[in-house]
């Protein structure tokens, strides 16, 4: 048969059922209004103070951050730290998808699997942190962390999703004798994007965090955490706040970006509900 | 010819009995339409047929090894996937693709929503779902074919076109159907018998066959009429 139909798009928005607030333009607005605000009751409260050493001021802290942003060691500590967090990322949201959904499909599994996961969920991260520096060298310690502390987020998600698969679709897809792989793909998988949106974005976040704490507890050769731990001892507190305000950078843009697919994800899972 | 008859079916739910010794018998290529009041079991009796719940005791004949197809109370469609995808999703287990894809097409057609093939459930209204769930019962080539308070969560004008869909439709392939309603109006429209169930725990009250000849029904037949008032006597004679 032939098809002289366009096939359209699902729908994009229905904004009674999505929560858009405003335009990009205006929160952008928003946003820097807020920094704004932030800068200067920061430059007031460090005029007070009057010591840098205790709390550089805004002007003095964008002065360190350019300077360092000349520098080579500071390009390779940013692609040495965001290397360690995407490879955690990526081995995190992986693993957390299989056995997220594998626990939501077999409760054998989910039991088997559920001390272990809250093992890792309670522990400390500076303990985590402290007891693989004995196992793994200095580079490989704040990925392994990094992974185990997002992992527990992901295979949650995933399970919470898996589990809360809309059970009369499964249903019908049974009277209909739809095969298992097609179940899998067609009704399982589309059923849980939305969490796998949300826990991208989490296990980014956590990523991030765990990464430069781990670099500053392991001290690899090329890292953020490396960098504001060198500027912590040579009493550089201009410098500690620049290393800090580029991991806080980069872990933004990394979720913004992230973002923005989570949010397509999230929106159209909105509108089929 | 098949045995399509359950025997003695009872069903609990905890302490909760909800069918009584139930036993029925559907002719084979024909619509039975199963009423009785709103929580006394039609629903569960379907989910025995068609094997999504195993009764406590007794058999229910050839519905063991029968396939099935289901149009539910609710529209069940996938809401990511457009009326068409929905479809061959349901028809996925064919092994047979290209006769698959023509019943999809052929029935999509005969229903009136070839336009709305590539339309998502969000951009159908809520009798254009129906619909289109209607048509992928009929589109899954079954045994038989279960219909639950299908028709019940629409206005009158889509029922009446739903209806007159259904007759059209199961006119082309005529299965042996099991219409669970508890409209009798809509029941005596469509079916050859009404099983009359009663209020919890359902046991049959009795077994109509309606004679009348479908050519001449319509929804408003007077031909109907008689039968639907033997029913409605019995009906509050039971309560």
């Amino acid at each position: 048969m032939k098809c002289t139909t366009r096939k359209p798009r699902p729908p994009k928005r229905l904004s009674a059922d999505v929560n858009v607030g405003h335009g990009f333009a205006k929160r952008m607005v928003y946003g820097l209004l807020g920094v704004l605000v932030a800068c200067g009751v920061w430059q007031l409260v460090s005029t007070r103070i009057g010591v840098s050493l205790v709390l550089p001021g805004p002007g003095e802290v964008a002065h360190a951050f350019v300077m360092l942003m000349w520098k080579l060691a500071f390009w390779e500590a940013v692609w040495g730290t965001f290397r360690r967090v995407l490879i955690a990322f990526v081995i995190s949201l992986a693993l957390g998808f299989c056995t997220g959904m594998i626990a939501g499909l077999n409760a054998p599994f989910r039991d088997m699997i559920a001390p272990f996961v809250t093992i890792i969920r309670a522990t400390p991260v500076m303990a985590l942190i402290l007891i693989l520096m004995f196992w793994f060298p200095a580079g490989h310690v704040p990925v392994v962390s990094a992974m185990l502390m997002a992992y527990p987020v992901v295979h949650t998600s995933l399970y919470q999703g898996t589990i809360g698969t809309d059970k009369n679709l499964l249903e019908m897809a049974h009277i209909f004798k739809v095969p298992k792989p097609v179940v899998f793909f067609r009704l399982r998988l589309p059923a849980v994007r939305g969490h796998l949106a949300s826990a991208a974005k989490n296990c980014l976040g956590l990523c991030w965090k765990v990464i430069v704490a781990g670099e500053v507890l392991s001290q690899p050769r090329f890292g953020l955490g490396t960098g504001l731990q060198s500027a912590r001892l040579s009493l550089d507190t201009a410098g500690v706040f620049a290393w800090a305000i580029t991991s806080i950078a980069l872990c933004g843009i990394s979720e913004f970006l992230l973002g923005l697919l989570a949010r397509k994800l999230q929106e159209e899972e909105a509108i089929n509900a | 010819m098949h045995d399509f008859t359950l025997h003695n079916i009872s069903k609990s739910f905890g302490n909760l009995e909800v069918l009584h010794s139930v036993s029925a018998s559907f002719p084979e290529a024909s619509v039975t339409a199963v009423l009785g009041p709103s929580g006394a079991g039609k629903t569960t009796l379907l989910n025995i047929v068609s094997g999504l719940l195993t009764p406590d005791t007794g058999t229910i004949g050839d519905f063991a090894s029968a396939t099935f197809s289901y149009a539910f109370q609710e529209p069940r469609l996938l809401p990511w996937l457009d009326v068409e995808e929905n479809l061959r999703f349901a028809l996925s287990s064919l092994h047979d693709k290209p006769k698959a894809e023509t019943r999809a097409q052929m029935f999509l057609k005969e229903a009136g929503l070839e336009e709305f093939r590539y339309s998502f459930p969000a951009q159908l209204s809520g009798g254009m779902r129906q619909k289109a769930s209607l048509v992928r019962a009929f589109a899954f080539p079954s045994d038989v074919l279960l219909l639950d308070e299908a028709l019940s969560a629409v206005d009158i004008k889509v029922r009446i076109e739903l209806l007159d869909l259904f007759a059209r439709l199961w006119q082309e392939e005529k299965r042996t159907t099991i219409f669970v309603s508890h409209d009798l109006h809509d029941a005596l429209y469509i079916a050859d018998q009404v099983i009359l169930l009663s209020a919890r725990p359902a046991t049959v009250m009795d077994s109509i066959t309606i004679e009348i000849p479908r050519e001449l029904r319509s929804y408003d037949a007077d031909q109907l009429k008689d039968v639907e008032r033997r029913l409605y006597r019995e009906i509050l004679a039971s309560s």
